[in-house]
């Protein structure tokens, strides 16, 4: 559990700089043509970023409650075993999610990088 | 696809399995004092049952309340035990172990069919994951 931990936190910079790139990069170009009403900050993708940001954070609470709970059942303070079986499958499912957005996230960005111009 | 909303099966079988889990502490403590002729209470030990209400709807399974069986002891004569009474009869608890080994039998039943709805649960969600690829 320890080491999915430290890759929730591979994943969040990742996300991060994603983040940061796609924010950033619309306000560089001044005289670059805007879709739409020029005065929304940030695009749809960037949005998307965002709220899966939000969910790396929930992603990771729940690894961290199950981490916890294995935690307290190994050093005895708690003995209800159901309880760690419903905190790990909740880590384990949203985990697995996480696991296939980035996926196809980076999958689109470089289906985007691959584009001839 | 919300964080909650999606883990509502989950949490109903593990509701199960902790019920279950109560129900067969409940009838361990049957089977264990089978023979106890005091409870403490200076009366044989009372048969315990355990009583489950839904939890609220689609809430899953809780734990109302563990009532005593209100059966009559049963008599057994033993004139040389030191607790029987003046007939020779000795007060043993309400107790009946076929039954509770029914009982066993059946909350084990359950609780593996709990235990076969979480995975079987889990399962379809790495089946729609894989949509995702």
């Amino acid at each position: 559990m320890v080491n999915l931990n430290a890759n929730i936190s591979g994943i969040q910079n990742t996300m991060k700089s994603i983040l940061e790139q796609s924010s950033v990069q619309p306000n560089k170009n001044v005289n670059m043509p805007t879709l739409g009403n020029p005065e929304i900050k940030g695009s749809a993708f960037s949005d998307t970023v965002k709220a899966i940001d939000n969910y790396l954070s929930n992603v990771d609470d729940l690894q961290q409650s199950s981490d916890m709970s294995i935690t307290d059942l190994l050093s005895g303070k708690n003995e209800d075993i159901t309880s760690v079986v419903s905190a790990v499958t909740k880590a384990d499912l949203s985990f697995k999610l996480l696991v296939g957005v980035r996926n196809k996230l980076i999958e689109a960005y470089k289906q985007t990088m691959n584009m001839p111009l | 696809m919300e964080v909650e909303n999606s883990f509502g099966p989950l949490d109903i079988a593990i509701s199960g399995l902790r019920a279950q889990g109560k129900q067969i502490e409940v009838i361990s403590s049957n089977v264990a004092n089978a023979r106890t002729t005091n409870a403490g209470n200076g009366e044989p030990y009372r048969r315990l049952e355990a009583a489950f209400i839904a939890d609220g709807d689609m809430g899953g399974v809780k734990l109302d309340k563990i009532l005593t069986d209100s059966n009559e002891f049963l008599k057994v004569l033993d004139p040389g035990n030191p607790l029987a009474d003046e007939d020779g009869y000795v007060a043993m608890p309400n107790v009946n172990l076929p039954v509770e080994m029914m009982n066993l039998t059946i909350a084990t039943k359950v609780y593996q069919a709990n235990a076969a709805v979480l995975k079987r649960y889990q399962q379809m969600v790495q089946t729609t994951l894989e949509l995702l690829r």
